[in-house]
């Protein structure tokens, strides 16, 4: 109890709650993207890089133009092609979507690493940037409207029929690889919009910047079962375990000083206990990763 | 997978590949033609040049068997990065003691398990609950690395150094070399990787386990009709896969690294996914994809020195994969 209470007085209310606004996010971005993308069938594996290579195009084009409208564009424009790309490897090409989105995310990790190293004095000018709250707004938005669009339009419906039978809604005569277009655009945009709120928040691009929050939204994802709320919850509770980590850092909690690392891990961790336990593979798409 | 495949897409797809790669290295401030004249003379033509990419190569082609035996029984193994850093630092934290004779052996052994045990949960959540492998995987690779740098700052950490790193293993831990002429190289590590690679030749032409596990991997529904218990194949399969990644992991820190330090793989797990694509359908193709992924390895490096970043060889495999995958592993809809 005393240790409790010491680590309540520890606590700055005030700045978690904006730590956690922050830190949720690029996660719950990157996860509605996922979300677009894996509801209509394509499996995407590959957000982190498309998260990495929106930061760094945000990043450096903000850098050098000094405007922030032409950064934020710039990096839903290079997630957008890397969504068309994944699209065009999975329903044209026929590729296997998991081999696909491997393949996505090591190509961003090279390019941004070799740009990012190439030229190293792009980095040291100031970037011009929209206020950390536009960001907080269009995470929030997005929820609002994704929910909406799934549940309440055609467009919604016709995601779901085909995330779930991509045969049967062939049959129908919806053409999934039309429908896929349309969900990978969202995910273009979201995953852009991740990319860039993170590069806003570090102020600069740095080498592998995303640092594995590709992969805590598809957590999110996963965990919130492909559906809009449940999955901000996720992400929300994952942005809460990020910023209690910052504050409670050296900080003994049950006469232990918790590692840095364990914070960092748990997101994982839950996710895979909840795997292993409760969420199955029941509540997801019945015809992910199906041509 | 269906047979080999070509048309007018796919030789777009490689072309197009084959731009990018030459677009990223003038980007990089490279003339291509130079580029590969340097990598000729300094990787491919010394004796220092092969010592490295033999040394590049021994977890390439570990890994390699590790993600094309899942790969087999129709799983990912996304996982083997994770498998390997497990496997390097439960071998070190054994190597670091002294057994006698047995040291070697026993390190060899606990990295071995340690990978297949890492790799258990996998198995066991796809086999019972269906959560995908690819999942469970990305997550225990990211907890293994930030065990990894736990334990590399607190128990395992070398009093002596002020970086996240262990003490170096004693000599008589080291495996040895079986050349050694010149700055030239050979360690018996390679020796193991090749044996394993002809083992699981063996394993899945020759044996029951290696049929079960190619007929859940073709098939899951008709090879569980035909009696296959196919969870157990599954689990089985996982944890062998993460087992020869503990293998890797164990014989990089004896052979080669001899110690285990704070971001030991520079992604080898995931350039095993490219070895295992790469080599198809035969497990002896892996041998020479593997090497070749040893030397893309090499020449990477090289280049680095003349300025070219590392970041080309994660470039170089993403297109690999991608073309390579446009011409197998294919997925056509059942009808149109």
């Amino acid at each position: 109890m005393i240790d409790l209470t010491y680590l309540v007085a520890a606590i700055s209310f005030g700045s978690l709650l904006t730590s956690t606004l922050t830190f949720s996010a690029p996660l719950i971005l990157g996860a509605l993207g996922g979300l677009c993308s894996e509801r209509s069938g394509v499996i995407n594996i590959g957000l982190e890089g498309k998260m990495l290579a929106a930061a760094c195009a945000t990043g450096y084009i903000a850098q050098a133009s000094q405007d922030p409208v032409l950064g934020l564009t710039a990096g839903i424009l290079v997630a957008t092609l890397l969504a068309m790309l994944h699209w065009t490897l999975t329903q044209t090409y026929r590729i296997d979507h998991i081999i696909s989105g491997m393949g996505i995310n090591a190509l961003c990790a090279g390019g941004t690493s070799l740009i990012s190293k190439t030229f190293p004095e792009l980095g040291s000018k100031q970037m011009a940037a929209f206020s950390i709250y536009v960001y907080w707004l269009c995470a929030w938005t997005a929820v609002i409207a994704i929910w909406w669009i799934l549940k309440s339009t055609r467009g919604g419906l016709r995601l779901y029929a085909v995330g779930n039978d991509p045969d049967k809604s062939r049959q129908m005569g919806i053409k999934p690889g039309k429908v896929r277009l349309q969900a990978l655009l969202g995910t273009g945009l979201l995953t852009g919009l991740a990319g860039a709120l993170i590069v806003t928040n570090a102020g600069s691009f740095s080498d592998g910047m995303t640092s594995g929050r590709g992969y805590i939204a598809l957590a999110a994802l996963i965990l919130g079962g492909w559906r809009p709320w449940p999955t901000l919850i996720a992400a929300v509770l994952f942005g809460l375990f990020d910023s209690l980590q910052l504050q409670l850092q050296g900080q003994p909690l049950f006469g232990q000083v918790i590692p840095g690392e364990f914070w960092q891990a748990l997101p994982y961790l839950v996710t895979l206990v909840a795997l292993a336990g409760i969420a199955g593979k029941s509540r997801a798409p019945a015809g992910l990763g199906k041509p | 997978m269906k047979a080999f495949h070509m048309s007018w897409k796919q030789i777009l797809l490689a072309l197009a590949g084959f731009g990018v790669v030459i677009g990223a290295l003038i980007v990089a401030g490279a003339v291509p033609a130079e580029a590969l004249q340097t990598v000729v003379q300094k990787a491919l033509t010394t004796p220092a040049g092969w010592r490295d990419i033999l040394r590049e190569t021994t977890p390439l082609l570990l890994l390699g068997c590790s993600v094309f035996l899942a790969l087999k029984a129709g799983l990912f193994n996304i996982g083997a990065d994770g498998q390997f850093v497990v496997g390097a630092m439960a071998s070190v934290a054994i190597a670091l003691h002294n057994f006698g004779p047995l040291t070697i052996p026993l390190a060899i052994v606990v990295g071995t398990l340690a990978g297949g045990l890492w790799a258990l949960p996998v198995g066991l959540i796809k086999a019972y609950r269906g959560g995908h492998e690819v999942i469970t995987t990305i997550m225990l690779n990211n907890i293994a690395f930030f065990l990894s740098v736990f334990l590399v700052k607190g128990v395992l950490k070398d009093p002596e150094s002020q970086s996240p790193t262990t003490a170096y293993i004693a000599e008589a831990a080291k495996l040895p070399n079986l050349v050694q002429n010149g700055p030239f190289r050979l360690n018996i590590a390679l020796l193991f990787a090749i044996a394993v690679a002809l083992a699981l030749w063996w394993y899945l032409k020759r044996t029951v386990g290696g049929y079960e596990l190619n007929a859940t991997g073709a098939n899951s529904k008709a090879a569980k009709f035909a009696g296959i218990q196919i969870e157990k194949v599954i689990v089985r399969s996982m944890t062998t896969s993460g087992a020869i990644a503990g293998l890797a992991g164990a014989l990089q820190v004896l052979a080669y690294e001899n110690r285990f330090y704070s971001g030991f793989s520079p992604g080898y797990g995931f350039d095993a996914l490219g070895v295992a694509l790469l080599a198809g359908g035969s497990p002896l193709a892996l041998l020479g994809s593997g090497l070749l992924f040893g030397i893309i390895g090499k020449s990477t490096t090289v280049l680095s020195l003349t300025g070219v970043p590392k970041g080309l060889s994660f470039i170089l495999l993403g297109i690999l994969v991608i073309v390579f995958a446009s011409f197998r592993y294919r997925k056509e809809p059942s009808h149109d």
